[in-house]
């Protein structure tokens, strides 16, 4: 198979450049004029990645931060050699440190409240690979679904739940007698992960706007030597997923060849302050934001080009809640149809709680008003966990899906119908207060009513989490 | 940061609106407020008509909403077409921020909708009241919990197109909750566990950053029922340091 170069000479594809069409795409056998005239172009107007970078006005906020710091009005919260770190590179070449040990759960309040199988197919992969966490009570959503959707709220209100949040991450391991910024944020939520990263750019910019907020955090008694707390990055789950891709997939069980994987990427994680998303020159040529993909490429699935990539999921904040007519007949046309229908998936996955809500829930109305189409959503964590061998019910917690999650099931070669009966039995045990639980609970409780100090396991034995 | 000086002195007005007129001080006072945000300047830099914000804009496909047309109300300070937008158009808007990755000028369309919804708040408009009728039930959920969504909000009550199962195994919510193996997840009236500290503290978020002041002017009964939440909290809270130093001193 050979391609047009810019310059009008031929030569082999190569493997990583879009070749997402699966095992059954068929060359048109176009001869190399007819092919350039079909794709030129395209490929010189629709780069998504120029259309991101042609702009100018673009900065490094931590520039300013560190400065910031080093004038004595902040303190950062680094990613230190402790929480072992990865670097990779974004949008424009800059480094992100993206931390892989000690790290802190912020939660999702959409997917714990509603595909629960998200943040727990997580803590199943970190337990696996011998990652210390700590998934604690005190922490409260972003509050930006509700800012998005209604408008209630404001800069202030998000800046200082933002600080508030990350000054409890920072201060979270003194409950187990271990040291301040001992654990670092990872944050679950595409749309907290997006609002976080621009209130920290507001932060950083305004000092009015630090002011205010530094007021309300000292009442709280959440400043650090009398100072705001900013995290050095701001670390999205996916990217950690990214990172520990290949060893993710050491430990798969199951074939994914024969799996027709389309990726939607989520608005609020790459749109949003898309300076800091993660772009990798090994991965779809560098061209597309590369967490999800670079995953279920590491696990050996078919990552499968669909013209509608770039479309949000319809999910709209507001319009889930209020108005689903717009968020279906965005979610059924221009995303799931198109997946089915064009790139013939057998998957979609996602990396944010809106989008797999929207794309998985809104299935079952196409089908009541006739025009059915159906396709397996996923997060990309659950489906990762699902190959190395988590149990589909009781992790990856599949039964609140209302997406056929079975169909994927059956050609990945599971046995959903065995293992949900195990699941039904297993409710049995739950009853009778026997559930089992991926860490201690006794560490969920950090302050407050309920708290009992205890002397954890040392962060040095694998499986520190566990009960 | 400065907010942006007036560019436009006279009002362009729309000619074929059939709205009751709204005066020129109120209008003025509206615009006002959107531009007093500090990310005002940063959203806005220029307009040239290109039209990419609406080609790749979700809501564009499905309601009589353009993100280019409400730059372009902001950019040329058109007051009445301004008040006009926040009416209804507004809140079409899908808040997926493709317009502001696309803008060649670097604008925000989203970012921008945002202060006008905040605005529309600010100004107790009707149609905000309105359209946030059925958000309330969140509405709630959020500002007394800190969490937006609970597992006990999904229900075929409500989500009745979503099919009649919320869960394909057939059991008790509370059993299927506990069953989850995130103890902080064991929870029906809340995403997770939250500490009750967090909620205090949120609640004082919410008072010091002017929300719970936005909340009465848009729903006053709603503010009524969050209030008595909070009041319960905090005597929960009090009586927990009450308990704390009665064990000190014993």
């Amino acid at each position: 198979m050979t391609t047009i170069k810019s310059d009008g000479t031929s030569g082999p594809i190569s493997a990583e450049r879009f070749t997402g069409h699966g095992a059954e795409w068929r060359d048109a056998k176009l001869s190399p004029h007819d092919a350039g005239i079909a794709t030129s172009w395209v490929e010189q107007k629709i780069d998504r990645r120029s259309m991101l970078t042609g702009k100018d006005r673009v900065e490094d906020v931590r520039d300013a931060m560190w400065q910031l710091e080093k004038e004595g009005e902040i303190v950062i919260h680094r990613v230190s050699d402790e929480h072992q770190p990865v670097m990779v590179k974004t949008l424009y070449g800059w480094d992100k440190k993206i931390p892989t040990q000690r790290l802190w759960h912020h939660k999702s309040c959409g997917q714990c409240g509603n595909i629960p199988g998200y943040p727990a197919s997580l803590l199943w992969l970190m337990n696996k690979l011998n990652v210390e966490y700590l998934d604690e009570t005190d922490q409260t959503s972003c509050t930006a679904w509700n800012y998005h959707g209604s408008g209630i709220g404001n800069l202030e209100s998000l800046a200082a739940v933002f600080l508030r949040n990350f000054h409890q991450a920072y201060v979270a391991a003194r409950a187990q007698g271990l040291p301040d910024s001992y654990y670092y944020p990872l944050v679950h939520c595409g749309t907290s992960f997006g609002n976080y990263k621009e209130v920290r750019g507001y932060l950083i910019h305004s000092a009015t706007l630090r002011e205010r907020v530094k007021a309300i955090l000292g009442k709280l008694g959440r400043l650090v030597d009398g100072k705001l707390l900013i995290p050095e990055e701001v670390v999205h789950y996916s990217e950690w997923l990214h990172v520990m891709r290949e060893r993710i997939n050491a430990m798969r069980e199951i074939d994914c060849s024969e799996i027709r994987a389309t990726i939607h990427p989520a608005c609020h994680v790459y749109k949003m302050v898309p300076e800091d998303a993660i772009y990798d020159d090994g991965i779809l040529g560098g061209n597309r934001v590369a967490v999800s993909t670079g995953i279920m490429q590491a696990l050996g699935t078919q990552v499968i080009d669909y013209r509608t990539w770039y479309d949000c999921c319809g999910f709209g904040f507001r319009h889930i809640i209020s108005e689903r007519e717009f968020t279906r007949s965005f979610a059924i046309d221009r995303k799931i149809r198109v997946a089915v229908e064009e790139a013939q998936a057998d998957v979609m996955i996602g990396h944010d709680t809106g989008c797999i809500t929207t794309l998985d829930k809104n299935q079952w109305i196409a089908k009541a008003a006739g025009k059915p189409v159906e396709l397996a959503v996923l997060a990309d964590c659950q489906f990762a966990a699902l190959v190395c061998g988590a149990h589909p019910y009781k992790i990856v917690q599949s039964h609140w899906h209302a997406s056929p999650t079975e169909h994927l099931m059956e050609k990945l070669g599971i046995d959903w119908q065995a293992k949900k009966a195990e699941f039904v039995a297993y409710l049995e045990e739950v009853k009778a207060g026997k559930q089992e639980n991926l860490y201690d609970p006794r560490r969920m409780i950090t302050s407050g009513p309920g708290f009992k100090p205890f002397k954890p396991l040392s962060a040095a034995i694998p499986g520190a989490n566990r009960p | 940061m400065s907010a942006t000086t007036t560019r436009v002195q006279e009002n362009i007005g729309d000619p074929v609106s059939d709205k009751p007129q709204v005066s020129r001080p109120q209008l003025e006072e509206i615009f006002k407020d959107i531009q007093a945000d500090l990310r005002y300047d940063h959203e806005l830099h220029g307009c040239l008509n290109c039209g990419i914000c609406t080609a790749t804009c979700p809501a564009a496909h499905y309601y009589d909403f353009s993100p280019r047309e409400i730059v372009q109300l902001l950019w040329t300070e058109n007051l009445e077409g301004i008040y006009d937008a926040m009416q209804e158009k507004i809140w079409a808007c899908a808040q997926c921020y493709t317009c502001a990755a696309r803008c060649p000028f670097g604008n925000s369309p989203g970012g921008l909708i945002m202060l006008m919804r905040e605005t529309a708040i600010k100004h107790e408009m009707e149609s905000a009241k309105s359209v946030l009728r059925p958000f309330s039930r969140v509405m709630l959920k959020l500002v007394s919990t800190g969490n937006q969504l609970a597992p006990d909000m999904i229900n075929a009550e409500h989500f009745a197109d979503w099919g009649p199962n919320i869960s394909k195994v057939d059991a008790p919510l509370k059993l299927l909750r506990k069953a989850i193996p995130m103890p902080t997840l064991n929870t029906t009236a809340t995403a997770w566990e939250v500490n009750l500290r967090t909620s205090v503290e949120l609640y004082t978020i919410w008072e010091e950053t002017g929300v719970l002041k936005q909340l009465e002017g848009i729903d006053r009964n709603l503010f009524d029922v969050i209030a008595d939440f909070m009041d319960e909290k905090r005597e929960d809270w009090k009586d927990f340091l009450a308990d704390q130093e009665d064990e000190k001193d014993d």
